[in-house]
């Protein structure tokens, strides 16, 4: 196989071999903590109800309990061994009517929701760097493409930059947003899965025509809608996610909204109807002609010929198209010359632990461990009520890692480190 | 799954319960076993009914001797249908469970398409029938009056029995009325004529009956077979039958002079008001018509119908309503009063004299029911304050209890909103009515809410006048434009036909998105027979304390009557009334467990002790002093928490082992504890 032609299937071996490599990327990147509302910035809490005394009048267990739950609150939903959806086409329809305008989230819905699907699309690309991403949005009982669907997150960025000075009014049209998604989404091929996620911010929805005419054919197109609902929740989409099936959630407040955004990072579980085929792709490698070459010459990337955004667009080096040496300065990207889907292995592999999640880890309280009184990962000292321990080598872990190793690093770095032993 | 209760084995067709049930199961048994009657008020949407079939009919089948028949009232039919859903699924389980054929037999009375003349239907278990089959004396003596001792009665949605009974026993005759009774009188004598020239016979043979009296009816009374009834009282068996109107002939001619009385009765131009006894010595000082005829009237008209084979009933009841009056009115000298107003108090131009003749009393016509029946239950969602039911239908309970909703999450959320931003008082107060600032801060409330309630609102009006005047007043302050932004608005009017069509488009409205207000009427027809689930009903908001019109003159004799036989002070009964519509109409928003809504009291005065304190417990319990007196801003940030809370995923795991019971769960130690507590004995 010649050198520069890395032209092959996806397959099982080279994601194993690339294991090590998404290791290295993935841990760099540290999650920040989700910075949580300030305390008179958000919605009247009652938190003295929470509390309850002890026997002796001491309110310190529930304290310690809400913030050991806080901590543990997330959903562990391990699939187990499902077919997920890996090629993803998703449209994000963004309500940007009259509503979006309400204080509730700071400084106002639409700022708040902008900024958080940025960080979604990151993230999506991140996790899903063979699918692709289009952004709609409605107001004034239309519907708008901001963005089409395509796999570059930049450009979604940029669009999603400049929406934050557009001005919201009127009323969101779920049947319009819906059916511009549907008339794009409906000519994906059969394996990939097509999704639509819908940020509602109104209460109300202005439609030209019965909108469970659309549910039905959305259903048959098997076109999955999810609704992030900012206010309360809608008859309406209620029965809209439960067709199609998706989900339907309607947020707390800004941290809450974050992580039922970030649930739709993962990918979803395929439906049983939808085919399975193997997939043509291509693993160009970035080269840089040296400055000693004399016939090294700037030239334009695919991607920018037709961008009127962006800079001057001329560079010296960047990615071949294996088949058609088309030159692209950013992966992941679908070939525009011969249609090729280009992505770099790391990519790839970071989608590896979708399909094989890492197990979770045993609970168990701290009293039944005499023996290990340090995390095994960042070695502090073992102190909250409840430790965890890795069915596989059973390590144990504190709280903090053990979300770190399922969130972040997808694998037991005692494992890893036993294996690599020699 | 199959359940203890204190000894008796009851099969109980779902695979979990709710404590509730079990507690309220107990409670019923006890009254059972006690043989009296019994006032229980458990939520709607907590499986009212299916406790109560599954456990009379476990009753039944372990002492087929002591309870032969139930006899389930129910009020509209819709309502009885769902009973009859339930007793299927429970006769399914049944045989299902004891592998024998079913040997139980259910009859339900709903309408005339459905009727059955089977002779078998008289052996049947269990009748589901609406209340007027028992409770109205014209339908009782049809349907009801062979009904055995040992039955149980049960009177489900019973919140407004002492209505129905005094409706039940009031006459109101209008110009109309005589018109048509004239004009069967002549149908009347017609008839006698033509059969006086084919068939005398028949008419002596009539005669000698009512020389012999009434004799039969008596016998059949005192050995028990029929049940009493109000309009034949015990007096008249005892004696034949006057001579004055004893033949067919001198009957017609004296209801006729009858008529000519009350026509000129009715040829006022100002209010009357007597007694009965008082209108007795008119009627025989103007046209000498003595007590003891008019007290026959009833029967004797029965019998000369018999007589004469009238085979369309239907086409006398004017006749037939004049001569139950007759016989009422000479019958009772205590519990009803007699108005006669020449013209409505809203059109006091045109004339248009009516003569009520206006029960006081519910008792009068429930008491045969209690009397012959063993145990009478009584049961609502919204029975309370507890013990005025037994005061005003003057029986002896042997329990009575109220049950509060287990939840697992709170899903009702009462809030009384008892200001405007402008700190201005809201009140539907009589004195404030007019006046601008109440109806714009209930107008902001309107909208505030309309912008964050998702699909259904339900709002009540104290009245129709009242309704008109604020939509009015809105329109012109344009808050109804600004709503209309938000919502549809849709109106309830007194006629049905448009009532039922802007209740079918407001639930479209509901269901595809575009979300919808309904402006009702508390006592109206949406506030009392029509259930707004889930995404129908969001939030009902409660513009002012539904009083009734408490210049009516019925009502004033009403009044003036409990005071005097009851001992209940006027305010009383008026805040009773008015809490348990109000109770009503914000019940609708919740019908279930897994159902949620918000309950918006917009008037201050419900913060107050002796209002708050007559809701329904399961109202009261979630009222606490931080949902009292709120203003608007308040309000819509608490609903707006709710509302988000509510949101979140509720599955059924959530319920299970709080408000959702598998069998063992409910044998547990602490549970049954735990259901202790769940009865409130009153």
């Amino acid at each position: 196989m010649n050198g520069k032609w890395n032209d092959c299937f996806l397959g099982l071996k080279i994601i194993q071999f690339l294991i090590e490599l998404h290791l290295e990327v993935d841990s760099i990147k540290m999650d920040e903590e989700p910075e949580r509302a300030k305390r008179w910035e958000g919605g009247y809490e009652r938190t003295w109800e929470i509390l309850k005394e002890d026997e002796s009048g001491s309110l310190k267990a529930t304290v310690e309990e809400i913030l050991f739950q806080a901590k543990r609150k997330r959903v562990f939903e391990s699939h187990g061994q499902v077919r997920l959806g890996m090629m993803r086409h998703l449209y994000v329809v963004i309500d940007t009517s009259r509503t979006m305008e309400d204080q509730d989230l700071k400084p106002n819905r639409l700022t708040s929701t902008l900024k958080l699907v940025e960080y979604f699309v990151e993230e999506y690309f991140d996790q899903n760097p063979i699918s692709q991403v289009g952004i709609i949005t409605t107001k004034n009982k239309r519907a708008e493409k901001l963005t089409d669907l395509a796999g570059n997150p930049k450009k979604h960025i940029d669009a999603l930059k400049k929406a934050k000075d557009s001005t919201c009014g009127g009323e969101p049209s779920l049947y319009n947003s819906l059916s511009l998604a549907m008339q794009t989404l409906k000519h994906m091929p059969g394996h990939s899965s097509r999704e639509v996620l819908i940020i509602f911010s109104s209460l109300t929805t202005c439609d030209p025509a019965n909108i469970y005419e659309l549910v039905k054919t959305l259903k048959a197109l098997k076109i999955r809608v999810s609704v992030i609902g900012l206010s309360a929740e809608v008859r309406v989409c209620t029965v809209l996610t439960r067709e199609t099936g998706g989900s339907y959630h309607v947020i707390l407040d800004e941290s809450h909204f974050r992580e039922l955004l970030m649930f739709h990072v993962k990918p979803p579980p395929a439906t049983s109807s939808s085919e399975c085929s193997l997939i043509r792709m291509g693993f160009p490698q970035h080269t840089i002609a040296s400055l000693s070459d004399q016939d090294a010459k700037p030239s334009f990337s695919q991607a920018h010929l037709d961008s009127t955004s962006g800079g001057p667009g001329l560079s010296m080096g960047g990615y071949f198209c294996p088949q058609c040496q088309a030159k692209y300065t950013e992966l992941p990207v679908e070939c525009k010359v011969c249609g090729l889907t280009l992505v770099s292995a790391p990519h790839l592999a970071r989608s590896f632990h979708h399909l094989f999640p890492l197990e979770a880890f045993q609970e168990s309280p701290l009293l039944l461990h005499h023996t290990e009184r340090f995390c095994e990962a960042c070695q502090g000292e073992l102190k909250d009520k409840s430790v965890f321990t890795c069915p596989s080598c059973n390590s144990v872990f504190c709280v903090e890692c053990d979300l770190f190793i399922h969130d972040t690093l997808h694998c037991c770095p005692s494992c890893i480190h036993s294996r690599s032993a020699p | 799954m199959k359940l203890n209760i204190e000894g008796l084995l009851v099969y109980f067709p779902y695979d979990y319960i709710y404590p509730e049930q079990y507690s309220y199961m107990l409670e019923l048994k006890r009254t059972l076993d006690a043989k009296g009657h019994g006032v229980l008020e458990m939520p709607s949407g907590t499986g009212k009914t299916i406790s109560l079939l599954s456990l009379i009919v476990a009753y039944q089948r372990e002492y087929p001797l002591e309870v032969t028949k139930l006899i389930y009232c129910s009020r509209t039919v819709p309502e009885i249908e769902k009973v009859v859903e339930e007793l299927r699924k429970l006769m399914e389980f049944y045989s299902k469970e004891t592998g024998e054929k079913n040997n139980i037999l259910a009859l339900a009375l709903s309408s005339r398409k459905n009727l059955c003349v089977h002779p078998e239907i008289l052996h049947a278990n269990i009748i589901v029938y609406s209340y007027h089959y028992l409770l109205d004396p014209k339908i009782a003596d049809l349907v009801s009056k062979e009904l055995s001792k040992k039955s149980v009665v049960v009177f489900d949605e019973a919140h407004n029995i002492d209505n129905v009974c005094i409706d039940s026993m009031s006459v109101n005759i209008t110009r109309r009325t005589l018109d048509r009774s004239q004009a069967n009188v002549e149908t009347l004598q017609n008839t006698i004529l033509k059969i006086k020239e084919t068939d005398a016979a028949k008419l002596k043979e009539e005669y000698r009956r009512l020389v012999e009296g009434l004799k039969e009816a008596n016998v059949a009374r005192e050995t028990d077979i029929y049940m009493s009834n109000p309009v034949l009282p015990d007096e008249i068996l005892q004696e034949a039958v006057p001579g004055s109107i004893r033949t067919a002939e001198h009957f017609v001619g004296f209801m006729k002079r009858f008529l000519e009385y009350l026509k000129a009765r009715l040829r006022i131009h100002h209010v009357v008001q007597e007694s009965a006894p008082q209108f007795l010595k008119d009627i025989f000082e103007k046209v000498c018509i003595d007590r003891k005829p008019l007290r026959f009237c009833a029967e004797r008209l029965r019998s000369l119908l018999r007589t004469l084979e009238i085979a369309d009933i239907a086409d006398f009841s004017a006749i037939t309503l004049i001569s139950n009056f007759a016989t009422l009115v000479s019958t009772y000298s205590k519990g009803f009063t007699i108005i006669i107003e020449p013209f409505e108090d809203r059109t006091p131009t045109i004339a248009n004299p009516v003569l009520h003749f206006s029960c006081m009393d519910p008792s009068i016509a429930i008491k045969p029911v209690f009397e012959r029946f063993q145990s009478v239950i009584i049961t609502s969602g919204t029975l309370s304050p507890l013990d005025i039911y037994p005061r005003i239908l003057d029986f002896r309970p042997v329990t009575v209890a109220s049950f509060t909703m287990t939840l697992a999450r709170t899903c009702l959320c009462p809030l009384v909103v008892g200001r405007g931003n402008d700190q201005v008082a809201m009140t539907s107060k009589f004195e404030t009515r007019e006046d601008f600032a109440v109806i714009r801060n209930y107008g902001n409330l309107l909208l505030e809410m309309s912008a964050i309630v998702p699909d259904g609102i339900v709002a009540f009006f104290t009245s129709y006048t009242y309704m008109e005047n604020i939509v009015a007043s809105w329109y012109e302050q344009g808050i109804l434009e600004n709503v209309q932004r938000n919502k549809l608005i849709f109106i309830e009017t007194p006629d049905a036909a448009e009532t039922s069509m802007a209740l079918e488009k407001y639930q479209e409205a509901c269901e595809n998105g575009r979300g919808a207000i309904l402006l009702s009427v508390a006592r109206g027809k949406v506030s009392e027979g029509i259930d707004f689930v889930h995404h129908f009903g969001r939030a009902v908001i409660m513009f002012g304390v539904p009083y009734v019109y408490t210049q009516s003159r019925i009502l004033k004799a009403r009044l003036e009557y409990l005071r005097d036989q009851f001992q209940i002070r006027e305010n009383d009964f008026l805040t009773f009334d008015a809490m348990r519509h109000a109770a009503q109409c914000v019940g609708r928003a919740i019908r279930g467990k897994t159902d949620y809504g918000l309950m918006i009291f917009a008037d201050k005065r419900y913060a107050r002790a002796d209002k708050r304190g007559k809701l329904p417990r399961w109202i009261q319990e979630h009222l606490t002093d931080g949902s009292l007196n709120l203003t608007i801003d308040e309000t819509v940030q608490l609903s707006k928490h709710f509302l988000r809370q509510m949101a979140q995923p509720f599955r059924q795991e959530d319920q299970l082992g709080l408000s959702l019971l598998t069998l063992e769960q409910l044998q547990s130690e602490d549970m049954l504890q735990k259901i202790a507590q769940i009865a409130h004995q009153a």
